[in-house]
């Protein structure tokens, strides 16, 4: 039988500052359709990680391959079938809505015929639609962070990376979010998610990793991660506090 | 218990502590380089002003009333700047800083805020002023053997002489934040680059460069001299830092001016802070305020950029960096500045009436399209550390979007590089060939320097965009990035590289401006240094650009390290 390419492929990647080494030989595969959550403590390693698979960092060794394009060495071709959604949405300020995504579609070679149309789409997909001529000085967090997977989604990448898609939105904007997310993976599209939010891993992720300290120490479905608990009946977030040393959180009524 | 307001200081120190231990690969070879540029610069302004004071000297009464005029001139001009230096920081240490939240959600009170923003103001706005003034000062006191005392005398003078304009300029921030009907705060800018301009025509004014230049009026020098003091000029503090310091270089005293310099200072900070304290809080509550989404769609621009033949990637990067400038106030309101200072430029040459000089006429006015070659440099490189040098830096925290494209960096640096030549060339282009049409220089030098000032903004708008990719900074708004450690070395080497290029088209273009006064046509070795020194100049600027665009790419391709 032949075999699905993997969207995503990271192979023994490591990144170190100096010394201290952040993230510690991680392999991991994102198949095509697959929400795969990334999931640690703060300061384990996630975003780092995320980083070097956008783009934005050197991985210090290892391999990253997207959709079968080494980010090494073809980085243009790798990139154009990434989507990159960062935690914090820090877009130009001084462009509109629209003018932002055509702007960031040409990044991505496309042009007239269609962008606009597709810029449109985007926008209404994302409840943007009336916001397109407004400045984006204007917009509060939340649109600015649904501009970005706006931008994130225009070029219709093979394969996303989410840094922490949740942060900022309201449950309205967060459902509008899961409902894409859902809609991309039926569609092929390959995302590698970080959260805090373990409801949400638990609700929308196929597969998820946890990472601590630079390495992943855990990694499955979710019903298999939560089978790593101490009880067969262990919601995520005890089996993620068991697996990630947070068990010192008890400790807390004692202090305050 | 309440610290004393220096605490608030404490996280800018530390920083700055904190950036000095900082060890790089490279930190002592770009020491030796930029501290080595630094020395030069200074040892040029001490020899500079040491040789014209020993000259003054020949001229006894008549040299030190120059001598006198000139210290008043030199603080004029410092003064205007710092004024306008100190409306400029003001804004964003007192009212844009992002450090303000932090500092403003504590219990510190007002007059505590007050006095160590502006005790930063101060410094931030005068640092470089100061870095220009004491080597000039020093060599005005060497060629007069001055003793210590004036040396002290000197420090006495700067201190309260920068802290007047910085205390002038915060109160207009104030008033302007105010007062100011469109709520974004930055958009003020622009009035400040006006206020700037006309402050330079009243400077202008008050100077009248034009006079010196009336030969009629030489027999006659106190009558010159009595045009050159306008009644308003003794009132200003430059006038007072001049005096007190001429006396002090005579062995004397002059206790009136010190006295009036260190009490305007002083009561201009106990008024300042009074008004701080009255209305400070209400200015940065009004400066928060969510900006009115106000703005020009420049339609135009996709249109025109549509028939330029560019890749997609980078007409959109084009239309891009073109809309955000054209939006951004704070950036284009400095090109306001830009134009008055050309237009005051153009307007010295239009007063200039050589033919009162009427044996050098000739020869004189293409010495002058030399200096004119040597102010337009210095307007490039001016016009290329304000808006080329920030180009990388622009991108802001906005620069993962082009670093997560498919775009390379290669092609995204070339393309702040052709958006920042083309208005520069333009402009300077237009400043040259109409200076030098006024002046009705030969046709020859024409040309050459119209085809310098093509190598030379390609070689300095080159350097400006590469330097500004090794040395990004893209938490500061614009007219911080310029002032940058950075920003500062390229105003150095680019100052040493116009210095380079007029020496080396000017001396061999003198060789054949004599000639051509003689009559007589140019030898075959006259011809051969012509063309080695014309072949240097064009070689030096092209490996300068070529060599800072491809240090520029580098430095951002290892950004990601």
């Amino acid at each position: 039988m032949l075999r699905v390419p993997s969207m995503i492929v990271i192979h023994d990647l490591v990144k170190r500052y100096g010394q201290f080494t952040a993230v510690d030989a991680i392999s991991l595969e994102v198949m095509p359709g697959e929400i795969h959550g990334f999931l640690g403590p703060n300061g384990a390693g996630k975003t780092t990680t995320l980083r070097m698979i956008a783009g934005l960092l050197k991985p210090s060794s290892g391999r990253i391959v997207v959709n079968g394009h080494d980010l090494a060495t073809h980085p243009e071709a790798a990139k154009m079938s990434l989507g990159f959604i960062p935690d914090r949405p820090f877009i130009y300020e001084k462009l509109t809505a629209g003018e932002f995504l055509t702007f960031h579609g040409g990044l991505y070679g496309l042009g007239e015929p269609g962008i606009g149309g597709r810029v449109r789409e985007m926008l209404e997909l994302f409840e943007l639609g009336k916001w397109e001529h407004e400045l984006v000085e204007s917009f509060s967090h939340g649109m600015k962070q649904r501009l970005v997977m706006c931008a994130a989604f225009l070029h219709r990448p093979r394969a996303v990376v989410v840094d922490e898609p949740m942060v900022g939105l309201d449950p309205r904007g967060a459902r509008l979010i899961k409902d894409v997310f859902r809609k991309m993976s039926a569609h092929g599209v390959g995302i590698l998610m970080s959260t805090h939010t373990l409801e949400v891993a638990q609700e929308m992720c196929d597969r998820i990793s946890i990472i601590l300290k630079g390495r992943i120490i855990a990694r499955g479905t979710v019903t298999e991660i939560r089978a790593m608990g101490a009880q067969d009946d262990d919601q995520l977030t005890a089996v993620f506090l068991k697996l990630t040393g947070g068990s010192a959180l008890q400790e807390i009524d004692e202090i305050v | 218990m309440v610290r004393a307001y220096p605490y608030l200081l404490l996280p800018h120190v530390l920083s700055s502590r904190n950036r000095a231990r900082r060890r790089e690969r490279g930190d002592f070879r770009r020491a030796l380089l930029f501290g080595g540029v630094g020395i030069a610069v200074c040892a040029a302004l001490f020899q500079g002003s040491f040789w014209l004071t020993g000259h003054l000297e020949d001229y006894a009464e008549l040299g030190d009333f120059l001598l006198r005029m000139g210290l008043s001139w030199l603080f004029l001009t410092f003064l205007s700047f710092l004024a306008f230096s100190g409306v400029v920081t003001a804004l964003s240490t007192f009212f844009l800083a992002e450090d303000l939240r932090l500092l403003l959600v504590a219990p510190v009170a007002t007059r505590r805020l007050f006095h160590a923003r502006f005790l930063r103001t101060v410094v931030q706005a005068s640092w470089m002023v100061v870095i220009f003034l004491v080597p000039v000062l020093v060599g005005v006191g060497r060629a007069k053997c001055a003793g210590a005392a004036f040396y002290v005398t000197a420090l006495l003078t700067i201190v309260p002489f920068s802290i007047i304009p910085v205390a002038a300029g915060t109160a207009v921030t104030l008033l302007l934040v105010n007062t100011f009907p469109a709520r974004r705060a930055r958009d003020i800018l622009m009035l400040m680059g006006l206020l700037f301009a006309a402050s330079l025509v009243i400077v202008l004014r008050f100077i009248r460069p034009e006079q010196l230049l009336r030969v009629e009026s030489l027999p006659d020098l106190t009558a010159f001299f009595a045009t050159l003091q306008s009644p308003i000029t003794p009132l200003l503090p430059s006038f007072w830092a001049g005096e007190t310091l001429f006396a002090s270089l005579q062995g004397g005293r002059d206790l009136l001016h010190a006295g009036a310099l260190w009490t305007t200072a002083l009561a201009s900070v106990v008024v300042v802070r009074a008004a701080s304290e009255r209305w400070y809080f209400s200015g940065y509550s009004r400066s928060q305020e969510a900006p009115k989404a106000r703005f020009t769609r420049f339609g135009m621009l996709d249109v025109v950029a549509r028939t330029l033949p560019l890749s997609i990637g980078r007409r959109q990067l084009l239309i891009k960096d073109l809309k955000i400038f054209l939006r951004d106030v704070s950036q284009w309101s400095q090109l306001l500045l830009l134009l008055a200072l050309v237009l005051l430029y153009l307007y010295n040459f239009r007063v200039l009436d050589l033919s009162r000089i009427p044996y050098m006429s000739g020869f004189v006015k293409n010495i002058y399209a030399f200096l004119n070659l040597g102010m337009a440099g210095f307007v490039l490189a001016t016009v290329a550390v304000r808006f080329a040098f920030p180009a990388v830096s622009a991108e802001g925290a906005s620069f993962w979007v082009i670093r997560t494209s498919p775009i390379t960096l290669h092609d995204f640096l070339w393309s702040k590089f052709w958006t920042a030549v083309v208005p520069v060339l333009g402009l300077t282009e237009v400043l040259t060939i109409t200076a030098n049409e006024f002046l009705g220089v030969d046709p020859f030098l024409k040309v050459i320097t119209a085809l310098a000032i093509v190598f030379m903004s390609f070689a300095l708008v080159g350097l400006a965009v590469g330097l500004g990719a090794r040395y990004p900074r893209f938490g500061a708004d614009p007219s911080q990035v310029a002032g940058s450690y950075g920003g500062v070395a390229f105003m150095m080497q680019a100052v040493l590289f116009v210095i380079a290029m007029i020496v080396l088209i000017g001396w061999p273009s003198s060789v054949y401006l004599l000639q051509q006064l003689r009559g007589r046509p140019t030898s075959l070795s006259q011809d051969a240094l012509l063309a080695i020194c014309f072949l240097g100049a064009s070689g030096l600027s092209i490996a300068i650009w070529l060599l800072s665009m491809r240090s520029g790419v580098r430095a951002l391709q290892q950004m990601s390290d």
